[in-house]
């Protein structure tokens, strides 16, 4: 259903009653210190967090307030992390509705949407001009991976091309693990970002075109080690495109069993290292995976993890997601700069995450603050302590 | 006063209730306040209702006559003395009471004072449960107009937080009623914060100065019968404050809580020890005596275990002397003034409220003033409310001693001064404030707009509250 | 709004922190108030300490430009509904705490929420113990100017019952601080009631039209260890009226003592019962829900056991459904806001205190005005203190059928004039109400009066309090 329901749409954004509890919430009951990331790290005005959006919103498809880049810019300052979401008590999914105006009102220019989308299009990713380097990792793992198999690795656009240590640690994780997998030759992108900022007809014709290339490579499962490809995969993919799917599953789900039915053998650790774990909210808030990362890193010896004042539900976003980090990169860095002084609370010497995207904008976030703490992939903390 | 003007009001409240004649006027020159110059008024009026004051007010305003409204007349800090040729209304005529049980809460008219209406609630088995040591003469509506404190404090706060609304006539003479019956459909007075801004608030604490209380309606409540006396023993003061300070977190419901420096409290026994039957003892520095009080026998078996354990977790040790604090509340209605007059000395008193944990640091001020000033004195009070602390430090002197009583004078301006600076705030504006009060020029400013558009006039109580007061005074 | 001014209020706060931006103001145009007309301000502030507010506050005193102060935004009778072309001054980036121990009292910023004040007092073992129900949202100032009640309420009374003294910017500017921090050398506060005629009160359900509050003082107190949570059933409004009375009359600390006619829990329950965990029930005619706390274990049960007896003594029965009071005590931080919008209803309130034994006036009240105008709604309240009931009707309609919500106005309107003759008073005097309003002549020409003193330029905040 590529198409919003505009009559259901301005129905559920009327079940926003301005009450504003998704500014600043401050309720240990769900733990939520703080709402909205964006709200926090900006001039605070009420058009920066959602009950603000929605009436930007409403009164923008209703022809109140005119159609224009500016005016809209709230609806594009928004990471869709979903944190409004969990606390608000009316009937109806705020960030998830934003999603929705965004593509209602996509004909609104924004040069930025624009470009991305066009360059995932054209290139099959938002990054480079030549796909191709994004198997470059593979020559550095140390054996060869097939590009055609039952378990398919999909590595995504940042992991690819932005991070590939987290690729190739995930490669000898698997490899260790004992399972044979594969890695598509020209692996095309999900499309999150373009769902996420509204280019929806974009973003089908993409998802059309992926899943194609994954079938032939004969996957029956699919492992991803991004937050945003796994909901991609798994839900848009069949809720938005009616597209039919192999199981998608994010390595640390895949990995928990592995851990605890001994195929993956860790090394032993005699000092104690403190640690910390950001929930991407497209693998927490999202799809509801909070245990299964934290039990992975509870295997791993030498490792103590604690948790970060938010966690969970109630997690503050990294400051990337919904085309915020490309729409405007100070500010996401800035919300991932005060993700990471969370992070530094704690006492903690290492945060980890599972997604790349999340990872690349924690890492800017901490160099911004010239914090100490490690930023890692959960996976690079695997491949470490691999026997 | 002006023969018409005289003769206009007499109109109003009949010849029976006005008088100007020398010997009447000369017992409205004075009030309980002692070491005040007498000022004779004009003439006095005493009205017999709302609707008559009114009248009155109208006629003064007019004739832009200075106006004193006078209650029971047992304030201790000028407050009641009139203006020169001015007009004293004496306002014990309105003796209404009215009791709403439904509603806990009663109304009084300003002519009612504390005695006449615990006498009144106690056939109902109720009580208003703030008792100023003056309850026998002090009206309610007088207290709080002064927003005074007294027995029950320690529990309920001073009396401003029992009030729920007010009827008072301004100086042009209209009549305003306040809180919930301000609503003229209210079954009675329930809630003081109805309809936008309190007004109530305005009126407490304003001695006379934005206009005259009629009318004053409480909350009241079931009368406690269940009660534990006894005295705590402390070295230190910070011991004795941290003990009261975790019996009002611990819930410990305290009705009369009073800390006695020991040579101060010896010297009280020294007065009242015997009448009292307070047997004798070897006081320790600090000795907290205090009144629980319940409504439930089980609450209160449980409070004075309680009181014991946090007693000796502060450092202190139970005295187990009752008949101290029994005696202070049970004669609470006249136990202050006794112990006041029984001797020969007239003084003058600093109300002041401090901070509970900083009670002590009234005392270091105290001391070294007397020595330096040559008075003799004591101080006293008792804890007031939810952190506060009520002193009334006396100043002795000898009545007919006018170089003694400079020097108390003195010394009682300097301790009002140095009071400030500890961080003290007093209750009633008195004049004696305005040396000490420094940095609070917008405060006076805000309180003078007021007293400009209320009475534009100014023939309300002027100079009762100084410095709020407008060009022509 | 002029540029000039812009410009000038720019340089105060900094050009990132005004805005003249349409999308920008759009939002400033309402708050959780529903069924109510957006109003375009010209501009939105948000300063950052009380000297900004005072600059602030001078330029548009000299401009004679409307203010209207905001803080939650979460108010719910167009408290905060500013002045065409007007200039809201929002205040939440002012979030200093600072507790007094040892005078059991805070002072908070006018950015500081309930939920943050919790989180903070916690810590030290202590709370602040009324919580309007939208406490996520609210700030304390914001309560303060509203005169709110809440969860608490019921043992301490409204928020106004527990402020020691408040800052304040005046619309001239000047800065005035009441209660006993009104002398600079007080450790804190410790006294509302100093230096004379209390002026606290009157910023107290001032909804900003005196002046801007900048930090409000509080009393506060240690937690509660212990509770009792409880339900009583009767079969007439006389026995559960009484009951309430009762409770009062006896010393039992109930903190939170709600009052539901049968069919209004009902229809509660039928909305929130599961999700709660609130067993199936035949509810009475009516139910008091009532959590009693204690800091001593002893005097919670002496309490608890006293309660049950005059239930009975009263005509009731002890239903002994406990989940009811628990959830709406511990969840008192959000409980209340998911109930509100639990369903798709879209709803005009009509705050108001009655006498705890005249609560089923309002009740019959609402349902004949229900009867009247063919719409859905409930009403239920809570013990508000000495002896006032706190009753909040909902008034129901369809968000999107503008025939629907005009039907709602109206009646709004109607009740606000048939609750003031039951002898209801509101605690928010909002601009419905001086309709309702009859034989108060003198209350609000005294009203008004303090209004010119203090605002001669009538700049802020001037539609409210009645239009004075
Ligand atoms: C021995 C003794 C002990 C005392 N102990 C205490 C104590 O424990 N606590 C305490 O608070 N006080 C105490 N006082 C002081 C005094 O009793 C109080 O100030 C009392 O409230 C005064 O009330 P009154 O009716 O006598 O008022 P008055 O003395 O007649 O008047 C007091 C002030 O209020 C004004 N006023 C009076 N009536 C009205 C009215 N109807 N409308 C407007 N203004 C009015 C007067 O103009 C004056 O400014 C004590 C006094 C004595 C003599
Ligand atoms: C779901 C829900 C439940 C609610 N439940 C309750 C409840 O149980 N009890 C209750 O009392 N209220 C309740 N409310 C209403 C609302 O939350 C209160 O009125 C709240 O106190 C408003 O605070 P605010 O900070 O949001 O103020 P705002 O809405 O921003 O402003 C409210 C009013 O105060 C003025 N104001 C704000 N800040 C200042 C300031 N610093 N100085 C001067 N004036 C100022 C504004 O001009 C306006 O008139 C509820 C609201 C919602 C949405
Ligand atoms: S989105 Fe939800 S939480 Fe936010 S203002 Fe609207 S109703 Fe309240
Ligand atoms: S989705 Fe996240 S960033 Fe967007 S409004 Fe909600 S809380 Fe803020």
């Amino acid at each position: 259903m590529t198409e919003v329901d505009l009559e259901e749409l301005m129905e559920n954004l009327a079940q926003c009653r301005r009450c504003g509890i998704c500014r600043d919430a401050v309720y240990e009951k769900m733990g939520f210190d703080g709402v909205c990331p964006v709200w926090k790290n900006t001039a605070g005005f009420e058009t920066s967090f959602m009950r603000g959006r929605i009436q930007v919103a409403i009164a923008l498809i209703e022809g109140r307030l005119e159609k224009t880049e500016e005016n809209a810019e709230s609806l594009y300052t928004c990471t869709l992390c979903g944190s409004c979401t969990s606390i608000c008590a009316a009937e109806f999914d705020p960030a998830k509705c934003l999603e929705s105006v965004r593509q209602v009102l996509n004909e609104i220019p924004n040069e930025t949407r624009d470009t991305i989308a066009k360059k995932i299009i054209e290139n099959n990713n938002p990054y480079v001009d030549e796909n191709k380097t994004r198997r470059n990792w593979v020559k550095e793992v140390g054996f060869d991976i097939p590009s055609t198999g039952e378990v398919l690795y999909f590595t995504g656009c940042t992991a690819g091309l932005k991070l590939p240590e987290t690729a190739i640690s995930t490669a000898k994780v698997l490899k260790a693990a004992g399972v044979d997998f594969a890695v598509l030759e020209d692996e095309p992108c999900c499309g999150s970002v373009m769902i996420r900022t509204g280019m929806v007809v974009e973003a089908k014709e993409n998802a059309e075109k992926a899943l194609d290339m994954i079938l032939k490579s004969g996957a029956k499962k699919i492992l991803v080690t991004c937050a945003g490809c796994l909901k991609t995969l798994r839900e848009d993919f069949r809720e938005r495109f009616g597209l039919d799917m192999p199981e998608v599953l994010h390595v640390v789900e895949y990995l928990q069993s592995l851990i605890t039915s001994g195929k993956l053998k860790l090394k032993k650790s005699d000092k104690t290292q403190k640690i910390t774990w950001h929930d991407p909210c497209h693998l927490g808030r999202a799809l509801g995976v909070y245990e299964e990362p934290r039990e992975v890193i509870k295997a791993i010896p030498g490792l103590e993890l604690v948790e970060m004042n938010t966690n969970k539900e109630a997690a503050m976003c990294c400051g990337a997601g919904g085309g915020l980090r490309s729409y405007d990169s100070g500010l996401a860095k800035k919300i991932a700069a005060d993700r990471i002084r969370d992070a530094e609370d704690t006492g903690a010497e290492i945060l980890a995450t599972a997604c790349p995207f999340c990872e690349h904008n924690l890492k800017d976030g901490a160099a911004s603050i010239e914090s100490n703490i490690k930023v890692v992939d959960i996976l690079d903390l695997l491949a470490q302590r691999l026997e | 006063m002006d023969h018409s003007v005289v003769q206009k009001l007499t109109a109003i409240v009949g010849e029976e209730f006005i008088s100007t004649r020398k010997d009447v006027l000369l017992t409205y020159s004075a009030s309980a306040s002692t070491s005040y110059d007498p000022v004779i008024p004009g003439a006095v009026v005493k009205p017999a209702d709302t609707q008559e004051v009114s009248e009155i007010l109208k006629i003064a305003n007019e004739h832009k006559i200075l106006v004193t409204p006078r209650a029971g007349g047992s304030s201790l800090q000028g407050e009641v003395i009139p203006k020169k040729d001015g007009l004293v209304i004496d306002l014990l005529r309105l003796t209404e009471i009215k009791v709403y049980q439904d509603l806990r809460s009663v109304t009084v008219g300003s002519g009612i004072n504390f005695g006449n209406l615990d006498k009144f609630l106690n056939q109902y088995d109720l009580w208003l449960p703030v008792y100023p040591g003056s309850s026998l003469s002090a009206t309610v509506v007088g207290n709080v107009a002064v927003n005074g404190s007294g027995f029950g404090s320690p529990k309920y706060g001073c009396i401003a937080e029992l009030v729920l609304g007010l009827e008072v006539v301004l100086p042009n003479g209209e009549i305003i009623q306040t809180g919930s019956e301000a609503n003229p459909n209210a079954p009675g007075p329930f809630l003081r914060y109805a309809f936008g801004p309190d007004l109530t608030g305005l009126f407490i604490g304003s001695l006379g100065v934005f206009g005259i209380i009629t009318k004053v309606s409480l909350k009241i409540f079931k009368r406690m019968h269940h009660f534990d006396y006894n005295t705590y023993g402390f070295e230190t003061p910070q011991e004795a404050e941290k003990f009261i300070l975790q019996c009002k977190e611990n819930e410990i419901s305290a009705t009369w809580i009073s800390i006695y420096e020991g040579r101060i409290l010896d010297f009280f026994l020294e007065m009242v020890g015997e009448e009292y039957g307070v047997p004798q003892h070897e006081w320790p520095p600090f000795t907290v005596s205090m009144v629980i009080g319940r409504v439930r026998e089980d609450q209160l078996v449980s409070d004075s275990k309680a009181a014991k354990e946090i007693c000796e977790q502060a450092g202190g040790h139970v005295i187990g002397i009752v008949e101290l604090p029994r005696e202070e509340w049970n004669d609470r209605m006249r136990e202050f003034v006794r112990s006041s007059y029984i001797h020969g000395w007239h003084w003058r008193i600093l109300y002041h409220h401090q901070t509970l944990s900083q009670w002590h640091r009234t005392l270091e001020e105290m001391w070294p003033i007397f020595d330096e000033f040559g008075v003799l004195g004591h101080t006293a009070g008792f804890q007031s409310g939810h952190s506060s602390y009520n002193y009334y430090p006396q100043i002795y002197y000898d009545p007919q001693d006018e170089e003694d009583e400079g020097k108390a004078k003195a010394a009682h301006k300097e301790l009002a001064k140095r009071l400030f600076k500890t961080g003290a705030v007093p209750f009633k504006l008195a004049p004696y404030w305005v040396d000490g009060i420094t940095e609070m020029e917008p405060y006076l400013e805000f309180l003078k707009g007021f007293r400009k558009a209320i009475d534009p006039n100014n023939i309300m109580s002027p100079s009762a509250i100084p410095r709020i007061e407008g060009e022509g005074e | 709004m002029k540029k000039k001014v812009i410009d000038d209020i720019s340089r105060i706060v900094g050009d990132e922190f005004i805005s003249t931006r349409p999308d920008v103001l759009l939002t400033y145009t309402q708050s959780a108030s529903m069924a109510s007309d957006p109003i375009m301000p010209g501009a939105v502030v948000r300063p950052a300490n009380k000297e900004q507010v005072c600059e602030i506050l001078k330029i548009a005193g000299e401009n004679k430009i409307p203010v209207t102060p905001r803080s939650g935004g979460s108010s719910l009778q167009e408290e905060v509904i500013p002045e065409p072309d007007g200039l809201v001054v929002e205040l939440m980036r002012l979030k200093e705490i600072t507790l007094h121990k040892e005078l059991r009292s805070v002072t908070v910023g006018a950015g500081v929420t309930f939920g943050e004040l919790e989180k903070y007092l916690k810590e030290h073992d202590l709370l602040l113990p009324v919580y309007p129900e939208s406490a996520l949202v609210c700030t304390v100032a914001g309560n303060v100017s509203v005169n709110g009640a809440g969860p608490g309420s019921s043992l301490y009374g409204c928020i106004g019952e527990l402020v020691l003294g408040i800052e304040v910017v005046l619309p001239d500017g000047t800065i005035i601080t009441t209660g006993s921090e009104a002398n600079p050398n007080a450790s804190g506060p410790y006294q509302r009631y100093s230096f004379g005629p209390d002026i606290t009160g009157l910023f107290i359900g001032s909804l900003g039209s005196f002046g801007i509050i900048t930090k409000v003082s509080m009393k506060v107190y240690k937690r509660y260890k212990f509770y009792d949570y409880n339900t009583y059933g009767f079969e007439t409004h006389e026995q559960s009226e009484h009951f309430m009375v009762d409770i009062k009359q006896h010393d039992i600390n109930g903190i939170f003592t709600s009052l539901y006619e049968g069919p209004v829990l009902e229809l509660f329950m039928d909305m929130i019962g599961e999700e709660l965990g609130i067993p199936a029930h035949e509810w009475p005619f009516s139910t008091v829900s009532m959590t009693i706390g204690s800091v001593r274990e002893d005097l919670m049960k002496s309490d608890a056991k006293l309660a049950k007896k005059l239930c009975v003594k009263n005509g009731g029965h002890v239903i002994g459904i406990s989940q009811l009071p628990k959830q709406e005590w511990n969840g008192r931080l959000w409980f209340f806001v998911r109930a509100c919008y639990v369903h798709g209803w879209h709803w005009r309130t009509l705050y108001h205190h009655q006498t705890p034994t005249n609560a089923h006036q309002s009740v019959e009240v609402i349902r004949k005005a229900m009867d009247k105008y063919g719409f859905l709604g409930h009403t239920a309240g809570f013990v508000s203190g000495h002896s006032s009931f706190n009753a909040y009707p909902h008034l129901y309609f369809d968000p999107q059928d503008p025939e629907d919500e005009q039907k709602i106005r109206d009646a709004h309107k109607e009740l606000a004039k048939a609750l003031f003759k039951t002898g209801a008073v509101p605690f928010k005097m909002a601009e419905y109400w001086s309709d309702a309003i009859e034989g108060m002549d003198s209350y609000m020409a005294l009203l008004e009066l303090v209004k010119k003193t203090i605002d001669s330029q009538k700049i802020m905040s001037p539609r409210k309090l009645g239009g004075i």
